[in-house]
């Protein structure tokens, strides 16, 4: 009936303090780093500047880098909800008995690791009539099964929480198309959680680096690669780089978040 | 008689709304009492505090002659069933039903005796290996029912038992509920806000509002004669008068009260059939139209509007009286003396 | 439904096309790889057998499950302790510590190992301050080496750990506890009959997830030791697509290893998952509900090393 009330111990506040301490530290160090102009065995920089993000911008390698990035994130993600809406649309609704097996399709990606993904797909599509390896095409590809998870779950999820079936019944009894159904009743109310789930899959492939470094690290340099291939050489500009990416992703997972919420609030209660 | 549990001013308070307010309460030995009331009326946390799950404030509990206030729920002597069962899920219901005498340290062949006596009294004795998530609702609730008369408590707590439960397995088990009550003289305190589950279960029922008993009495006392409004409301489908609409009714009232109530019983249709009419004759009579009639079973329920008052009138469903059509003039007996003064609310 | 045209099957199609292309097609090109000989005819087990005869290779594998178990169980034991804090806290305070571990765990990979160079490398911040200090209990401490490997393998476990747990901690009642006291347990006696067994499965799975996820780790540390210390991961990397690519078949058969032990780990977490849903039944949509927030907790952190 009513809840206790809630005071953490001491205990609970301590090591939660010492974790957030232990997460944030290397976050913190990498921000302060980005931002100083020397820093060598003292607590803080003695002198802070800020031209570590100024050089990242005009790195025209840094924004030709972003650039790749951001479009063959891009198209990935596209090709995936062209393939991935009609697709768990119709097995949801329409083959529902595949819906075990398609669960362990979707769990592969999980359980078999990117650089056994990579070692697979180096092998097939390095010759023969498919000679894609170190081509943007292979690594759209492998972007796909990446986000396979995220997309079926998210769209699966979707569906049944509208209950698509029903909602589909009813439109058709009034009348309506199977296609147009789909257009006009489906899409509009899943349309949130194939944006969360868009949104996460972006995430996720921005900060991909296993399958990118090893299918196409030579030819392609995406974000994550140029980062490792700078760290190196330029640390400072590596960590304006780092906490630049880190920003973004953390704004992204803000709005999901948020999204989330309202998702939530929708179904739940 | 000496009362078994005695509780004596309890007071709670969550922040700084009261949820209890100075509750006395004294149960005999072996009887089954009811704590009635709609949600938030402090039932259920009235009941933790006799568990010892909730501190009180202030106010005393004795039971079987000792001060328990101070002890932890562990070493109260006291039982309890949830109403969302809260069987343990990794255990068999064995184990569940064991675990109370497990924790006491009982030794392995006790155990196993008294639970395969229990589990024989439940009637799951084949499901002993079973695990919760395995049974139904009302299997589940038997077990933990079972699980806390394992270990032999003073007192049986019930805490909205069946609110979880279909209706039809909720009138089944709660008669056996009330078999095993009587079969072992527990003492129980059983919570609820179902008045009829109350009415068919209790030898006494405690009506509560707002963290006070209201009202006490066996449930005919209670039926029959409740002290307010919010008793009459809340028992049946009393109709609740002010002291203005009743004058309007009857012309002339007992007594000086603010606020009347009548049963829908009380009320008779006449000129519909002439046996029970000649019973009616001489009493006074109400002229009134038919808003509304519904059939509940032997019962028709009509809602009659006079005098400018909708009234709720209960007329027998023998099948020598038909359904009255709605819009038509009817007359109503009534009998002042079954026309109840109510006190003030809260006095 | 029988007589309805199907054409609607052809939306499957490019899904089909794609997944197979894309997942099935490598994996068996794997496979096989992995067992033909270098003149393309028959079968041999002969790169299995020189893996398990290589002293170097058996070492890799060796290295790669040292550090997987000592992480996940390190990640386990304060992920544990984490999430029981977390479910401590009230509510609001208990979502912001959520959405900074759950934030922290985007920060993996090849920034991750950045940040520790710059924290504890050789010429990290704290490596110098301690140097100056003349503190010489982290003189030993190299994080090149494995002790630093686990240090920052830990660091993407632990809120890893804490986000697949926390949730399973609401899973035990407040009833529960309620009824084993009435029934006279102590607190520690619950833990021990009722708390811990219940945590079990998901213990368990979360363990499988941890150790799945840094079997296969790359990245961290590609970008922290490069080739310089012997990783099953790395080693793989470096024969398929390093600079010189040397022998890839024997890359197919390490890659087979691997993708096998992640598996079963993997497998470990499924089981333990039916495991949980006996102890709790709950209508399909309840279970919809709680399987779209496991997802969501578990993918930001899973994506990048997995």
């Amino acid at each position: 009936m009513q809840t206790p009330s809630k005071k953490a111990g001491w205990a609970p506040r301590s090591l939660m303090l010492l974790m957030m301490v232990y997460l944030l530290l290397p976050l913190l160090a990498t921000m302060i780093y980005a931002f100083a102009k020397e820093w060598q065995a003292t607590i803080l920089p003695e002198s802070w500047t800020l031209e570590w993000f100024g050089g990242m911008f005009q790195d025209a390698r840094f924004l030709d880098a972003l650039w790749k990035s951001l479009y063959l994130c891009a198209i990935s993600i596209v090709l995936s909800l062209a393939v991935m809406l009609p697709a768990v649309f119709i097995i949801t609704v329409y083959l529902p008995r595949l819906e075990s097996f398609m669960k362990g399709i979707v769990v592969l990606p999980y359980a078999v690791p990117g650089v056994v993904a990579a070692v697979g797909l180096i092998r097939a599509y390095s010759s023969g009539p498919m000679n894609i390896s170190g081509t943007a095409y292979i690594l759209i590809g492998a972007y796909f099964i990446i986000v396979l998870p995220y997309m079926y779950q998210g769209i699966r999820n979707s569906l049944l929480t509208v209950s698509a079936p029903e909602l589909l019944n009813a439109a058709e009894m009034l009348g309506a198309g199977r296609m147009r159904a789909f257009v006009t009743v489906i899409l509009p109310n899943i349309w949130p959680g194939v944006v969360t789930s868009t949104l996460l899959s972006f995430s996720v492939l921005f900060g991909e680096f296993v399958m990118t470094n090893m299918l196409v690290g030579g030819h392609i340099q995406t974000i994550q690669v140029y980062l490792s291939r700078r760290m190196n050489e330029s640390g400072h500009l590596a960590s304006a780089i780092a906490i630049s990416y880190f920003l973004f992703i953390l704004a992204l997972s803000m709005i999901l978040m948020k999204l989330g919420k309202k998702v939530n609030r929708g179904i739940s209660e | 008689m000496k009362p078994y549990l005695k509780l004596e001013g309890i007071r709670k308070q969550f922040g700084t709304t009261t949820v209890l307010n100075q509750v006395n309460l004294d149960i005999r030995e072996g009887e089954l009492v009811t704590l009635l009331g709609p949600s938030g009326c402090g039932k259920s946390t009235l009941l933790r505090c006799i568990a010892g799950l909730t501190e009180i404030d202030e106010g005393q509990i004795w039971l079987d002659d000792k001060d328990i206030v101070n002890l932890p729920p562990r070493s109260r002597e006291i039982g309890m069933v949830f109403q969302s069962y809260a069987l343990f899920p990794n255990l068999t219901v064995r184990e569940n039903i064991e675990y109370g005498m497990r924790m006491r340290g009982a030794a392995k062949e006790a155990r196993r005796q008294r639970s395969d006596e229990l589990l024989e009294l439940i009637d799951l004795a084949d499901k002993r290996d079973a695990y919760p998530a395995q049974l139904s609702g009302g299997q589940q609730q038997r077990v933990a029912l079972a699980r806390s008369l394992a270990v032999r408590p003073k007192v049986l707590l019930l805490d909205e038992p069946l609110s979880a439960l279909d209706a039809k397995i909720r009138k089944n088990l709660r008669m056996e509920i009330r078999e095993i009550q009587k079969q072992f003289n527990m003492t129980t305190i059983f919570v609820t806000h179902d008045q009829e589950e109350a009415l068919t279960l209790s030898d006494r029922v405690c009506l509560m509002n707002q963290g006070n008993i209201v009202q006490q009495g066996t449930p005919e006392e209670l039926y029959a004669k409740p002290s307010t409004e919010f008793v009459a409301r809340f028992m049946g489908s009393y109709n609740v008068l002010t002291r203005a609409e009743a004058l309007r009714l009857f012309g002339a009232v007992p007594g000086d009260g603010e606020s009347y109530a009548i049963r829908p019983e009380a009320l008779t249709l006449v000129g519909q059939d002439q046996e029970t009419d000649l019973g009616h004759a001489g009493k006074p009579i109400v002229e009134g139209t038919v808003h509304s009639a519904s059939i509940l079973g032997n019962v028709i329920r009509y809602a009659i509007d006079a005098a400018g008052i909708r009234l709720t009138v209960d007329a027998l469903n023998d099948g020598r009286s038909r359904r009255l059509e709605e819009n038509r003039k009817v007359a109503l007996a009534f009998d002042l003396a079954q026309l109840l003064q109510l006190e003030k609310e809260g006095a | 439904m029988k007589r309805k045209n199907r054409w609607y099957l052809l939306g499957l199609l490019p899904f089909v096309v794609m997944v197979a292309l894309f997942q099935l097609v490598p994996i068996v090109s794997m496979l096989t790889g992995s067992v033909r000989p270098e003149d393309g005819a028959g079968m041999t087990f002969g790169y299995y057998a020189r893996i398990f005869q290589s002293d170097y290779y058996l070492k890799a594998i060796q290295n790669s499950l040292l550090i997987s178990v000592f992480s996940s169980v390190i990640g386990i034991v304060v992920g544990l302790a984490c999430a029981y804090s977390v479910t401590r806290f009230a509510p609001r305070m208990r979502d912001r510590l959520i959405m900074v571990s759950n934030m922290t765990s985007n920060f993996a990979g090849v920034p991750l190992a950045f940040a520790y160079i710059i924290l504890l490398g050789s010429n990290g911040v704290f490596t110098l301050l301690f140097k100056q200090w003349g503190w010489d209990v982290f003189a030993g401490f190299n994080l090149y080496s494995w002790s630093g490997l686990v240090l920052v393998y830990v660091y993407f476990q632990v809120p890893l750990a804490l986000l697949l747990l926390y949730p399973s901690f609401y899973g035990i009642r407040e009833q529960w506890k309620e009824a084993a006291s009435l029934l006279g347990a102590s607190h520690w006696q619950f833990w021990r009959t009722i708390g811990i067994p219940v945590l079990m499965p998901a213990v368990f799975g979360t363990l499988g997830i941890l150790f799945a996820n840094s079997m296969g780790a790359y990245a961290t540390a590609y970008a922290l030791v490069g080739s310089n210390f012997n990783l099953l991961a790395v080693r793989i990397g470096n024969l398929v697509s390093g600079d010189v690519v040397t022998e890839p078949q024997l890359g197919n058969a390490l890659a087979v290893i691997l993708g096998l032990s992640t598996l079963l780990a993997v497998y470990l977490n499924h089981k333990m998952t039916q495991r949980l849903h006996r102890f709790q039944p709950g209508s399909a949509e309840r279970k919809v509900r709680s399987r779209r927030k496991w997802s969501r907790l578990k993918s930001p952190a899973l994506k990048e090393e997995l």
